[in-house]
């Protein structure tokens, strides 16, 4: 399939009174068409930050994308200044924030808020814009959009807000969509509504989607590859049964093992020791080292390089390295894998599993 | 297990004024009891009364109707300042936002001294001091955190000062309203294991409020599920999750993503539709097996009693 984004080393980093807080520290990986890439990782681990320097959204000054490279369509969209840019987002690249509550403008009419982009972008008359907005509420499975669109966001509820936000986002046919914990304030039987209207609206238009979150299990049910981000860097890409059966850096056995299954409760949980670095001062080495209780001596000197798993499969963990000892994933992530397995999964035992 | 009740709720209600003519009924009558020494999780989504509820039961809020009773007395209900004092040393709550529930101009260690120095637990600062750098350590900080504000902590370490300060009375029963929904994933594992850790020393008990139905059921040993101010079932957690009754825990059930691709793309989510329910009937809370209750009405219950047989 053919990557219609690539990112090279992108760093970006924020000036604040206390120095240079470096979120994102050299990321690199490449978007498909049509796919769904998931970043996962702790709030502060430059997830959210990656994507919003995709959309060129860091606020500047402090922020300032330091070093990269972000190839869409043959350019490079980190070097484009703010009138170039304003013409892609919205248009190619349009972001689903977090927040429903507070990400639509209380003074506006929802119809006129989704108008907006149709108009600039699409050039469409009003008359237009407003029919093609009735067509995207419905789209995005909203009750009887045509007396709606004239409605206050306050008149909504927030799965519905929600819904108007994506409807926003999807309004000029976006080739990327950059989901930012679209789920995460809203209530679990929400969110199942709001992924599976995300899934099939995807279906329908062969948009790719970045879609960020901190929820393993969000990602298990949207993901086609995942991306576990730590401290600024990505240390494991792969696809999701890779990720989630064959884990590799012992950070993704950490978040695997802190999520409690449903058929278990008397082992306690796999916590991760302490709390994420400090950006400001990132550590020597490996930034996951002090947190880590299979940390080799070499972690704490250099950073370890990504390791081939398989043709998909990436971690940057020494424990791959040929000389490294041979290191097994705790019993509870290990009975998980297996666990999973034995549903019917495909094991997948490519790669160096010795 | 133990199955000396320490609190009673019969028949709570709830309910706030929100114009002249019209009354939110966030908590409509529901009971349950508490048994010493356990874990009673609530589940439900936003809005459905479970923050409401406990915080009726340790009297932030005056009762509409219904009794709450703590170890045989009860919380509501006119009292003697010193009467209060001893309930307020007994119960204890942990709250959601680690952000929002510490006073940013006190130290820590007068956070958590606060309610030493309320119920004059400690005779001299000396002891005061001991005794609050034993309570940093028993819930992983260090002493030296002491004298520091908190705004100089992560959320992780602010939800702990959080539970140093709810044990520092001794309580018997603590209410932890959603104490890990602001936290990251990795942080929620300490927290939710240091609740444990703590339960299985001295014995707490806890009332654990959340919305994240499989960490409630990872600590609690009973689940309720809330929908709109009432309780709709009722059941030991292992029970609830392999044999859900109620249409609305089906749904909340089968709602849950879980960290497993391949049961993610076969995943079947039922809905719940209210109106399903025969509504010529007031559907009543019953037990249809022993401690397993769900609120239904006579048909449905006949039908519940005949699934659960089989």
């Amino acid at each position: 399939m053919e990557n219609i984004l690539e990112v090279n080393n992108l760093q970006v980093s924020f000036d604040t009174y206390g120095g240079e807080v470096q979120a994102v520290r050299g990321v690199s990986f490449n978007l498909k068409k049509g796919e769904t890439l998931a970043i996962v990782g702790e709030s502060g681990s430059g997830k959210s930050v990656t994507t919003r320097a995709l959309a060129r959204l860091i606020p500047s000054p402090p922020g300032r994308i330091k070093e990269g490279e972000i190839l869409f369509d043959g350019k490079d969209l980190a070097k484009l200044s703010d009138k170039q840019m304003q013409a892609i987002r919205g248009k190619d690249i349009s972001t689903i924030f977090q927040d429903p509550m507070t990400s639509l403008n209380p003074t506006m009419k929802i119809g006129t808020q989704i108008m907006e982009g149709l108009i600039k972008h699409q050039k469409m008359s009003k008359s237009q814009a407003k029919e093609r907005t009735i067509e995207l509420l419905e789209l995005v499975g909203l009750p009887n959009p045509s007396e709606r669109v004239d409605q206050y966001p306050h008149q909504f509820s927030g799965g519905q807000r929600q819904r108007i936000v994506i409807a926003i986002a999807l309004a000029c046919n976006p080739k990327i969509l950059i989901a930012d914990e679209p789920t995460t304030a809203l209530d679990v039987t929400i969110q199942a509504q709001i992924l599976e209207l995300m899934k099939d609206i995807q279906k329908k238009t062969d948009s790719s989607i970045i879609f960020i979150t901190h929820d393993l299990g969000v990602v298990a049910n949207v993901a086609d590859r995942v991306a576990v981000m730590y401290a600024g860097k990505i240390v494991e890409i792969g696809t999701a049964d890779e990720i989630f059966y064959n884990p590799k850096h012992p950070y993704t056995w950490g978040l695997i093992g802190s999520m409690p299954t449903l058929d278990n409760t008397e082992e306690s949980l796999v916590a991760i020791p302490g709390s994420p670095p400090d950006m400001l001062n990132p550590p020597k080495g490996d930034a996951f080292a002090p947190r880590n209780d299979f940390a080799l001596e070499i972690d704490r000197e250099m950073e370890p390089p990504m390791f081939k798993v398989s043709d998909t499969h990436y971690a940057a963990t020494w424990l791959l390295h040929e000389y490294a000892p041979h290191v097994e994933p705790p019993e509870a992530v290990k009975r998980r894998m297996k666990g999973f397995a034995s549903t019917g999964a495909a094991s997948n035992g490519e790669g160096d599993q010795s | 297990m133990n199955q000396e009740k320490l609190l009673e709720v019969k028949n709570l209600k709830q309910y706030f004024k929100t114009g002249r003519h019209s009354v939110v009924k966030a908590v409509d009558g529901i009971s349950f009891d508490i048994y010493k020494g356990e874990t009673f999780g609530l589940v439900g989504e936003s809005g459905c009364g479970k923050s409401t509820t406990g915080r009726s039961i340790i009297r932030l809020y005056d009762a509409t109707d219904g009794q709450v009773k703590f170890a045989g007395e009860d919380v509501h209900g006119k009292k003697s300042k010193a009467k209060l004092k001893e309930f307020n040393q007994k119960m204890q709550m942990i709250f959601q936002d680690p952000y929002a529930s510490l006073n940013p101009r006190m130290t820590v260690m007068d956070i958590i001294a606060e309610g030493l120095d309320i119920h004059g637990l400690v005779k001299n600062p000396k002891e005061r001091k001991a005794r609050v750098h034993d309570l940093l350590e028993r819930v992983g900080l260090n002493k030296e955190h002491a004298n520091r504000y908190p705004h100089e902590f992560s959320g992780g370490q602010r939800q702990r000062i959080g539970i140093a300060r709810a044990l520092a009375v001794d309580p018997e029963f603590i209410i932890a309203d959603e104490p890990i929904s602001a936290l990251d994933v990795s942080i929620q594992a300490q927290v939710v294991n240091l609740l444990k850790e703590l339960q299985k020393e001295h014995g707490y008990t806890y009332l654990f409020i959340a919305h994240d139905l499989s960490m409630v059921k990872y600590i609690s040993d009973r689940i309720g599920v809330m929908y709109f101010g009432k309780m709709v079932e009722l059941a030991d957690s292992d029970e609830l999750y392999k044999n859900p009754l109620h249409p609305y825990t089906k749904s909340l059930l089968s709602a849950i993503p879980l960290p497993d691709p391949d049961y993610e793309r076969n995943r079947i989510r039922t809905e719940y539709n209210p109106a399903d329910h025969d509504t010529s009937e007031t559907p009543k809370f019953r037990e249809v097996r022993p401690n397993h209750w769900v609120l239904c009405t006579t048909k449905e219950f006949e039908a519940y009693k005949k699934q659960v047989k089989n």
